[in-house]
């Protein structure tokens, strides 16, 4: 039997947490709450935004296809809907192509930047398998997407309230912004928890903002109208929001003059 | 079995990138044909496909030129500078056979390769945003520059992370940092010296606007990589 003058040994996990502070949270294994498995899409969309870390231990173990299944399909639909939200400003073909070009977006740059975050992972020095990879991207374009249907609302009572598609272009930059920071901290959350080195993951982030930036110019337009549904001139999109704001500026000014 | 050895092979390809010097210092040591073939098929992948991209910018065919064209840069690099790499390490004071340095060169520009690989859709994504030649009246030398600056960044980065791995295996082997320092920096000045005339031989890679798509220059022959350098210095001198 063991010596009641001796106290019982702290498990090591705890022991660190203790030890590095109390800021620091307890690994996923330690809690049995995030060890709960995610049955359905209810489920993923809830765990993701009120219990990352399960999401992040979900994504671990065996058999995680179904999860990120499931959160690929939450943030095409919800990616859908924001953009019913953002064809709303313009009305006609927009209300069928904004939605299908914001998921469709969504969905190539996830793509596109995929490769390189499997290999900036193993750099960093994280044994992570490209399937846990790919669920972290897949949570990243949920959480994204989710909090996108959070500020649909807003969204629309101003594309119902304004004629300017710069101002509009703005809050919806604005709000895809907040959202991708949320998704990028939940991804930094899950790529950084093994590796040695962060550096890289933060450089991917910059890539996947810059990624997801030009992709809305090369899909444009999502919130005006135009005679074709994708561009025929390629632009970079800083130069295309400059000429925007330039228009814009030309069209008050003329409409001012004409009051 | 076959199958097997090819998994197992897979599974260690995360481990060559994370570039923990235990582990690449016993591949070194322990020379496996089925690792070495995977080296080589990541080289000839990522390398591949980051040629496809980049070359896709002046055209298809250049792209296909390129998938061939890049790969076989790097590996004609490796095995041109196999020899005096092997002899220069144990003069430096790493004692490092033949197989051993060829291995770990190897190794390297596979880890540059497999960043390349991975770089190759974003750099897709760039050529495409960018006004294609097709149907220009004027050559857009701004843009053509642009796409060579990307490429530059982006071959810089696979470079540098690549050699950073590389050098903390041959610390590991030698524990010195300054004879590892000094290897690194022999293999460095070889394989550039090989490898920038070896991409002079075999050019165009992105292929200037002005000129015609081929797989080798008319001129591939004739002078060097260096030689143009210093002529191109000697006219911004006397301009």
């Amino acid at each position: 039997m063991n010596d009641p003058n001796t106290p019982p040994l702290i498990p090591q996990p705890a022991l660190a947490a203790v030890t590095a502070g109390a800021p620091t949270p307890p690994p996923p294994e330690t809690n049995l709450d995030e060890q709960v498995p995610i049955p359905n899409v209810v489920s993923a969309i809830e765990s993701i935004l009120r219990q990352p870390r399960r999401v992040l231990y979900q994504l671990r173990q065996p058999g995680s296809g179904r999860l990120i299944a499931a959160m690929a399909f939450v943030a095409v639909v919800c990616g859908l809907i924001y953009g019913l939200v953002v064809g709303t400003f313009s009305g006609g073909t927009q209300f069928w192509a904004a939605p299908l070009k914001i998921a469709a977006g969504l969905l190539l740059s996830a793509l596109i930047c995929l490769p390189s975050l499997y290999i900036f992972a193993c750099l960093s020095g994280s044994p992570a398998r490209l399937v846990e990879v790919v669920g972290l991207v897949a949570g990243l374009a949920t959480l994204m997407t989710i909090l996108l249907i959070g500020f649909a609302p807003v969204a629309w009572v101003f594309s119902q309230s304004t004629e300017s598609i710069v101002a509009m272009g703005a809050l919806h930059l604005a709000f895809f912004l907040v959202s991708t920071w949320f998704g990028l901290r939940f991804l930094n959350a899950g790529s950084s928890a093994h590796a040695d080195r962060t550096g890289g993951i933060k450089v991917w982030m910059i890539i996947f903002i810059l990624v997801m930036l030009q992709m809305t110019t090369a899909l444009r337009p999502l919130i005006g109208k135009a005679d074709t549904l994708l561009p025929t001139e390629k632009k970079f999109f800083v130069t295309h929001w400059l000429e925007c704001a330039k228009q814009s500026d030309e069209t008050s000014q003329s409409s001012s003059l004409t009051r | 079995m076959r199958a097997a050895t090819a998994t197992i092979q897979v599974r260690e390809f995360p481990a060559l990138l994370g570039g923990n010097p235990a582990t690449l210092k016993d591949w070194a040591a322990n020379w496996q044909m089925s690792r070495l073939l995977m080296c080589v098929a990541v080289i000839f992948a990522g390398a591949g496909l980051y040629g496809a991209a980049m070359g896709y910018w002046r055209s298809p065919v250049q792209a296909g030129y390129n998938i061939v064209k890049f790969p076989l840069v790097v590996i004609a690099t490796t095995l041109g500078t196999s020899l005096i790499n092997g002899m220069l390490a144990p003069l430096l004071g790493l004692n490092l056979r033949f197989r051993q340095s060829l291995m770990l060169v190897l190794m390297s520009f596979t880890i540059a390769a497999a960043i390349l690989g991975s770089f190759a859709p974003i750099v897709f994504f760039i050529v495409w945003n960018t006004t294609s030649l097709a149907g220009q009246t004027e050559i857009p030398w701004a843009i053509y520059n642009f796409v060579q600056l990307t490429q530059v960044i982006i071959v810089a980065f696979a470079g540098v992370a690549a050699n950073v791995r590389l050098f903390r295996v041959l610390q590991a082997v030698n524990g010195s940092q300054g004879v590892a320092r000094k290897v690194l920096f022999a293999w460095l000045a070889g394989n550039l010296f090989l490898g920038s005339q070896l991409c002079w031989i075999l050019r165009p890679f992105i292929g200037s606007p002005g000129l015609p798509v081929q797989f080798f220059r008319d001129n591939a022959f004739q002078g060097n990589f260096y030689e143009t350098v210093f002529r191109a210095i000697g006219h911004l001198l006397s301009s």
